[in-house]
């Protein structure tokens, strides 16, 4: 793999952490508005919504350097017609603008309430439309082990198990720095939310583990250049095929268990906060792993 | 569209000498490993033991001498995202290097690798069909510079007259896929795409 496609296994990864973390961040804060009130929703979220933009960003730079010309990027727009590059910049640009501006509004906590909930969902919805055109960008005929249903499903699921994860980090950030300020009511819903994001942690990972036989089942009964893609997964990336899943499982699938289990625990906050901090970045190696499977061993059809 | 310009290369005639990937090279001042038109040496077959002899079993080769096909269904031009990449009303598919960001999309597409990139002008670039030799009334370096007469230039209707509809010998894709603008005339031992026991044999010079 050289530098370009590792530009783009940034692009990618960065990018879905970011548009799965904006995705969930709205459920939770609508969650919290409902069963409590705004001002709490905000502060219980605000930190989460901070890591947006700047991993969105550096999503952008890294896109940069899988291009001959970076500096001619608004060139990669007429064709939004026929092409899902086309269309992946274009809602790429529109989804930071709007979590941008999003971003700003709750900072300074301008434009009222209900105007905020407006940006922030349309930012969502921009996200949920950038994963799927970032999935579909890699739908090409020619190339077997990209065109088949598992790339848009691992993308949207390793996009949300990304976000989840985020969403617990940045929740834990802010109820540990409120200290005392945190009542009872605030407690109990950070508590809720932490265990949901840690069960939901655990349903996308076992669906992961469910997609990725299937896929290879498939690779398998293509042949062809397909096959060529799964023989590199077991010999040349066979090590690093491991380390994805085992690394993955110890991050959602270990520790999100126990911070399931320790979520109502409130004097272990430092535990929490280890738990959720390890299991955030352990999920990120994991899919970053096997995002560089994923460009490692495409075989194009032909010569 | 008018009409749709094509290569035809007779196989019975070719040698795999790669006299039309040097003057392609040539005509077009292709720097160190781009390469317009390659030359691709595909062979099966097997050596069986006879008593302590070792004899030929179905051993064949060939070579199939392939470039930009200026496809009637350009997949490259599909998904390119600058819309760099057009065809011709005479069906020849153009790059425009002022537009090209260098993205590479098309060359994950295209399966004939025929979008290449040029390190020097940090772009994509691919076989021109030598359009300026072509707007002329002359034909392509490579098609002139074959020294077996081998390669032949025209309107793929008149070419599949004179030469038939086949378009896709092993190692080349279904032809199905893009619908190239190319005649091959196989020989005795030319398989069909997809043709399992056979490999390529000069990788490093592609």
């Amino acid at each position: 793999m050289d530098t370009r496609e590792w530009a783009l296994l940034l692009f990618t990864i960065l990018g879905q952490a970011a548009a799965g973390l904006m995705i969930v961040l709205m459920i939770v804060r609508t969650y919290i508005a409902g069963k409590a009130d705004s001002a709490l929703a905000d502060r219980l979220t605000d930190r989460s919504l901070y890591m947006v933009v700047p991993m969105m960003a550096l999503a952008l730079f890294a896109s940069l350097f899988h291009l001959g010309s970076p500096l001619h990027i608004v060139r990669a727009v007429p064709n939004i017609g026929s092409s899902w590059v086309s269309r992946e910049v274009v809602i790429a640009v529109v989804f930071v603008a709007f979590a941008a501006l999003y971003t700003f509004m709750q900072w300074r906590k301008t434009g009222g309430e209900g105007l905020r909930v407006v940006v922030g969902w349309i930012a969502a919805i921009m996200a949920a439309a950038l994963v799927y055109a970032m999935g579909m960008v890699y739908m090409i005929s020619t190339q077997p082990s990209w065109n088949t249903f598992a790339t848009p499903v691992t993308f949207i699921v390793g996009s949300l198990l990304l976000g989840v994860l985020g969403m617990a980090v940045g929740l834990v950030a802010g109820y540990t720095a409120n200290g005392n300020k945190n009542e009872g009511k605030a407690t109990g819903l950070f508590q809720t939310i932490l265990q949901g994001l840690a069960m939901t942690a655990i349903v996308l990972l076992g669906i992961e583990f469910l997609v990725l036989p299937i896929y290879m089942a498939y690779l398998a009964s293509q042949g062809g250049a397909a096959m060529q893609s799964l023989g590199m997964m077991f010999t040349s990336y066979g090590t690093v095929l491991f380390f994805r899943l085992f690394i993955l499982f110890a991050g959602a699938g270990v520790l999100a268990a126990y911070l399931y289990r320790n979520a109502s625990v409130a004097e272990k906050e430092k535990t929490l906060a280890t738990l959720t901090y390890s299991a955030f970045a352990l999920a990120l190696v994991g899919e970053a792993l096997g995002r560089f499977l994923f460009y490692a061993t495409h075989y194009r059809i032909g010569v | 569209m008018a009409k749709q310009l094509a290569f035809s290369i007779d196989l019975n005639k070719c040698s795999g000498c790669k006299a039309c990937q040097v003057a392609c090279k040539d005509k077009s001042s292709l720097p160190i490993g781009v390469r317009w038109r390659r030359v691709f040496q595909y062979e099966g077959g097997e050596w069986l033991n006879q008593n302590g002899q070792m004899v030929p079993s179905n051993v064949y080769a060939y070579s199939v001498s392939s470039a930009c096909m200026h496809c009637v269904k350009p997949i490259c031009m599909e998904v390119c995202p600058t819309s760099a990449i057009s065809k011709r009303d005479d069906g020849i598919v153009l790059i425009n290097a002022d537009m090209c960001i260098g993205c590479r999309y098309c060359s994950w597409a295209c399966p004939y690798g025929a979008p290449q990139f040029n390190e020097e002008q940090n772009v994509m670039t691919k076989c021109d069909m030598c359009f300026d030799l072509v707007d002329k009334g002359e034909r392509p370096a490579c098609v002139e510079s074959c020294p077996y007469r081998a390669m032949d230039f025209g309107p793929l209707d008149e070419l599949q007259a004179k030469y038939g509809t086949f378009a896709d010998p092993a190692p080349l894709p279904d032809a199905s896929i893009t619908q190239p603008a190319v005649v091959y005339l196989p020989n005795k031992v030319t398989k069909s795409s997809g043709n399992a026991d056979g490999r390529l044999m000069n990788l490093e010079e592609l």
